[in-house]
């Protein structure tokens, strides 16, 4: 099996995981207890001749099974559904605030890589040597600070100590520079990196201590492999072993990591975002459930369970890229 | 994925291909031994092994009543019981609000009192007692959301591991499901959805738990499907033993040690997620004091004006997470010497 | 014959240092390889022989480290030690840095090929893309002619449509194959000296013999040495010129191929020839060795090799035999160290026999009181008994 099929082997099989999401989206907002809309006025006093009519008309008043198919449908026509709260399409609402929550999780994931990597090679090529514990503290303190909390730490000390870094929003890089009251390209692109650094480094922090611990891990086990003696004993340089015999196979682990913690990246964007006041999909959500938008939230947690699917795929994919097994595994 | 299934293959061939029960039962004693041995040698796992038991000490002891909690804390206890633990009903004395100075610093600093080493907050409570009180919501609320994560983890996890089949393809992928929303996303849904909009602590906790419970399962599974193919097993199974009695008398004991590593771990994580629904406001409601729903204050209004209230609770979560961490870890080093130090 | 030899080792010892005491792994071993031969290194698992040739190209890894004797290769120093001004030891000047043994000696001059050709290939790298590094890097080729000359190792060594099965990865090789692409690889470098650490235990007896054959065939056209390490003294009678017998980190026992398996001398060397399946005996005559082989980390006192020797007498548990001159074969010398031969003056003969050797604990410093209510209890030998 080539690679080309195997990417679609692995799209295929996305597609139960998808419509499983689509059930617990589902199940989750109409099983609850007392009926949407209701819950959407709050106890307000409304005659029931109105609940009635609104129910009718977004097809409430059906039976769970075509709710759900209706649902579906409209889910594989990429209609996600419409905010009756908001009166707009949910896909409209969620595609303005997708731009920001990307950027920031994306940032986070370039943050955590850029530095993970070299960091947990060095301490693995210095075991247990002073790189190697700081590395190892680091990677600690990482996993075990909530990332919401850097995020306020970071605003006291650079935003409102120092003052050098803006503490809230993002300036958008894909719009034109007037819209943010910009002079030119560069001072808005300028401006735009020094909204991102805090988030970036509040967001990925986590995933930097994760990813730092594996590389580490995955760099040790690599450099005790057979392989990497024979190199030696061939006379490849130690700098070649690091970076090219023990390193690419070190890396494959560090691949599916990235692809699984998507959906603790994306949970971890509602909170940043709500730290540094971005209007992205994380803010979005909170303003949903605060005003008990049920298709709206809907809407969120199957574009997020949808992101992540696809974030795996993607990384299985460049897996299989990266270690020949995989494809040839199944063609045996 | 790819990867968790080519791990179980590289585990399946049994290493005690000859053992039978007895010697089985004998080698797992003998391993826990061995393994509680070398927690005890290494320095980290004795910190972090320290560390929560101190947690757990602080948290236990700021549960019970004021009289007892004054021999504990002593001067600064006088709120003490006030907002108690609000998962099981407890006898609560609100704190007479503003009694002391609203946002007094802490005593190293000018203005700062030694009877409120910490400070105090907005409404003039003693800082110092709220983050020792949000020990108890964050420890308690940690171990009831790991542990039914856990029992369903572990339930889920050996059927589908010790039947295979058809079985173990549709709740692998039901796990896999709930694996792919993010967790915190699936949580607030879930509280919000089921409280009918008014979220409380008790809603959190069983939520993070049914969120956890794919975690434990697949753990389970692939431990499972290693000691199915254990001799021993086949032999009870040829021997007519009954499918529960043996899932419950040998896989599980079997697939032991190693969720209990990742529990401890999890502890951590539910206690980060947890801070979080609190920070958010989905998690303990005021004027309970919990760490999340205290930097959510001090983030709204306070950030500028006093840090303080921003740095205690963070640090507490910090500390108490990195108990657990480095614990979980020492167990891990200690049962996996494949990569030890 | 040359009368210089191509690698020169004395007295070589190797220590790991573990948490629970000092490895000797090996302890004090010497031997010489000659241009052209293929030298045996043989004994069981454990016994020091993966270490001893580890420590040939300095690779021995943590905890592991070489604390003395020399290696001597084409008469630049591998490795020696000299006293330093206070009393300490310290590295020899002459000995080579770290840089010129990586940039010299391994690959170009001393390659190898490993036990395990499943783990020794790199499984996220073509084959023919390992093959040209080694040998762009050992011989200063461009990449192109580096290719080229990949693509005719592996012509050589028998592999079939080299150029596609150059692009491949090791999982499409099959173990046989995978070891012919390791023997190219050695050959491909175009050294001295290769050493195989049990390069065809991991494989199939068939696949076995055409291996050696290969190697044979290859060794008298490139005229290469080897030093061939391995348990199977089958091996060893079909391939070897000159035998090194391990056990427990010293060579007990080194001869001529012939004179080993006719002339032998070391009850060890015996042990091992007589628990090697042959054509002209039955299952019942073989005769596994006693018990397991103690670990190095806490050898029995005298001869090491005591408590599983059937011949052993008191005088073993307290002398320790170093390898000496027993006769000379083709112009090489016969050793053994046994007390049993005479030129080991210690008075063997007149000593008490231990009756015991089935009896084989582990590790040494049993008093004499134990060994002899050991003794008088009577254990029968598994085998059914040893007449001698």
């Amino acid at each position: 099996m080539g690679l080309f099929r195997y990417t679609i082997f692995r799209l295929l099989q996305a597609i139960p995981v998808l419509i499983g999401i689509s059930i617990i989206t589902f199940a989750l907002a109409n099983l609850a207890p007392g009926d949407p809309v209701r819950l959407m006025l709050q106890g307000q006093e409304v005659d029931e001749e109105l609940i009635r009519t609104i129910e009718a008309r977004y097809g409430l008043d059906q039976p769970v099974h075509v709710r759900y198919w209706n649902y579906m449908t409209g889910l594989v026509q990429g209609d996600l559904g419409y905010s009756i709260h908001r009166r707009r399409p949910v896909a409209d609402l969620m595609l303005e605030r997708a731009g920001p929550t990307l950027l920031l999780v994306l940032s986070a994931y370039v943050f955590a890589l850029a530095t993970a990597i070299p960091l947990g090679v060095l301490a693995a090529k210095r075991r247990n040597k002073p790189a190697d514990h700081v590395s190892r503290i680091v990677a600690l303190v990482g996993v075990s600070t909530p990332s919401f909390w850097i995020g306020i730490m970071l605003i006291i000390v650079f935003a409102v100590q120092l003052g050098v870094l803006p503490s809230a929003g993002l300036v958008y890089p894909w719009q034109p520079p007037e819209a943010a009251g910009h002079s030119g390209y560069i001072e808005h692109w300028i401006e735009s990196i020094r909204h991102l650094i805090l988030p970036m480094i509040a967001l990925g922090t986590l995933q930097m201590a994760t990813l730092m611990r594996v590389e580490r891990t995955q760099m040790i086990e690599s450099l005790q492999q057979e392989y990497v003696t024979l190199a030696r004993a061939y006379g490849v340089p130690e700098r070649t072993i690091l970076r090219k015999h023990a390193f690419r196979s070190a890396q494959l682990p560090i691949i599916t990591i990235v692809g699984l913690n998507l959906s603790t990246a994306l949970g971890g964007a509602v909170l940043i975002e709500t730290v540094f006041a971005i209007n992205g999909m994380g803010r979005l959500f909170i303003e949903a459930i605060q005003q008990l938008d049920y298709q709206l939230v809907m809407g969120i947690t199957m574009v997020l369970g949808a992101i992540f699917v696809i974030g795996v795929v993607i990384t299985d994919i460049s897996y299989a890229y990266i270690d020949p097994r995989v494809t040839y595994g199944d063609r045996e | 994925m790819a990867t968790t299934e080519s791990q179980l293959e590289d585990q399946e061939p049994g290493a005690h291909a000859e053992g039978d029960t007895a010697d089985e039962a004998v080698e797992t004693r003998v391993g826990w031994r061995y393994t509680l041995a070398k927690v005890r040698r290494d320095a980290t796992a004795r910190i972090g092994f320290y560390i929560v038991a101190i947690v757990l000490f602080i948290a236990a002891f700021a549960a019970v009543d004021s009289n007892l909690s004054r021999l504990t804390f002593g001067a600064v206890s006088d709120y003490a019981a006030a907002e108690a633990l609000p998962i099981f009903d407890h006898p609560t004395r609100m704190p007479p609000p503003g009694e002391g100075n609203p946002n007094q610093p802490p005593a190293f600093l000018d203005g700062g009192t030694l009877s409120s080493p910490l400070g105090t907050d907005p409404q003039g409570r003693d800082y110092f007692t709220r983050v020792i009180y949000g020990s108890q919501v964050s420890v308690s609320v940690g171990i009831f959301s790991t542990a039914i994560g856990l029992i369903g983890g572990t339930i889920i996890g050996s059927v589908a591991g010790y039947y295979g089949g058809r079985i173990d393809d549709v709740l692998m992928r039901a796990v896999e499901t709930l694996y792919a929303i993010p967790p915190l996303v699936l949580i607030i849904v879930f509280i919000v959805f089921i409280s009918g909009g008014s979220p409380d602590i008790r809603f959190a906790v069983v939520g993070v738990g049914l969120t956890f419970i794919p975690v434990f399962a697949r753990i389970i599974r692939s431990r499972v499907l290693s000691v199915r193919e254990m001799d021993y097993i086949e032999a009870a199974r040829a021997a007519g033993v009954k499918d529960r009695n043996i899932i419950r008398r040998h896989v599980i004991p079997n697939s032991f040690a190693p969720v209990m590593v990742y529990a401890t771990l999890q502890i951590g994580v539910t206690i980060l997620i947890v801070a979080g629904l609190s920070f958010l406001g989905y998690g303990a409601q005021p004027p309970t004091p919990d760490w999340g729903e205290m930097l959510r204050i001090a983030h709204g209004r306070y950030m500028h004006s006093n840090i303080w209230l921003s740095i205690w609770p963070g640090l507490a979560i910090l500390v108490t997470i990195m108990g657990f961490n480095l614990f979980g870890d020492g167990l891990q080093d200690a049962l996996d010497p494949r990569i030890k130090e | 014959m040359s009368s210089d030899p191509l690698l020169r080792v004395e007295n070589l010892k190797t220590q790991f240092f573990t948490e629970t005491g000092t490895v000797r792994a090996v302890d004090g071993i010497s031997f010489e390889v000659y241009e052209g031969e293929i030298v045996g290194l043989v004994g069981e698992s454990g016994a020091g022989k993966s270490v001893a040739s580890m420590s040939l190209l300095r690779l021995v890894e943590s905890p592991g480290e070489i604390v003395g004797g020399t290696i001597e290769y084409k008469g630049t120093t591998i490795f020696d030690l000299e006293e330093g001004p206070d009393g300490d030891l310290r590295k020899h000047p002459d000995m080579l840095s770290e840089a010129a043994m990586r940039e010299r000696i391994r690959g170009r001059e001393i390659a190898v090929i490993f036990q395990d050709p499943m783990e020794s290939l790199n499984p996220v790298f073509t084959v023919g893309g390992q093959l040209r590094e080694f040998i762009e890097l050992n011989r200063d080729l461009s990449s192109s002619t580096a290719k080229a000359e990949a693509i005719r190792m592996l012509r050589e060594v028998g592999i079939p449509d080299p150029e596609q099965r150059y692009e491949e990865y090791p999982h499409q090789f099959s173990g046989g194959m995978r070891q012919r692409v390791l023997i190219a690889m050695a050959l491909a470098c175009e050294p001295n000296l290769i050493i195989a650490d049990e390069p065809t235990t991991a494989l199939d007896v068939t696949v076995e013999g055409q291996i050696l054959d290969l190697v044979d065939d290859l060794q008298e056209r490139y005229d290469t040495s080897f030093i061939w390490v391995t348990h199977d003294m089958g091996v060893v009678a079909e391939i070897c010129d000159r035998v090194n017998v391990m056990y427990l980190g010293e060579i007990v026992e080194q001869a001529p191929v012939d004179e080993l398996f006719y002339e032998t001398n070391h009850p060890y060397t015996k042990a091992l020839l007589n628990s090697m399946p042959r054509p002209d005996r039955t299952v019942e005559e073989l005769t596994p060795i006693e018990g397991v082989m103690p670990e190095a980390i806490n050898p029995p006192s005298g001869c090491r090799f005591h408590p599983r020797c059937p011949d052993a007498r008191e005088v073993c548990t307290r002398v320790h035999p170093e390898a000496r001159e027993v006769d000379r074969a083709d112009g090489h010398p016969h050793r053994a160290a046994c007390v049993k031969h005479d030129v080991f003056d210690v008075g063997y003969d007149e000593s008490v026999p231990l009756e015991d050797g089935a009896d084989a604990k582990p590790s040494g410093g049993e008093t004499e009181a134990e060994r002899g209510s050991a003794a008088g209890g009577g254990h029968a030998s598994t085998d059914g008994g040893e007449s001698r």
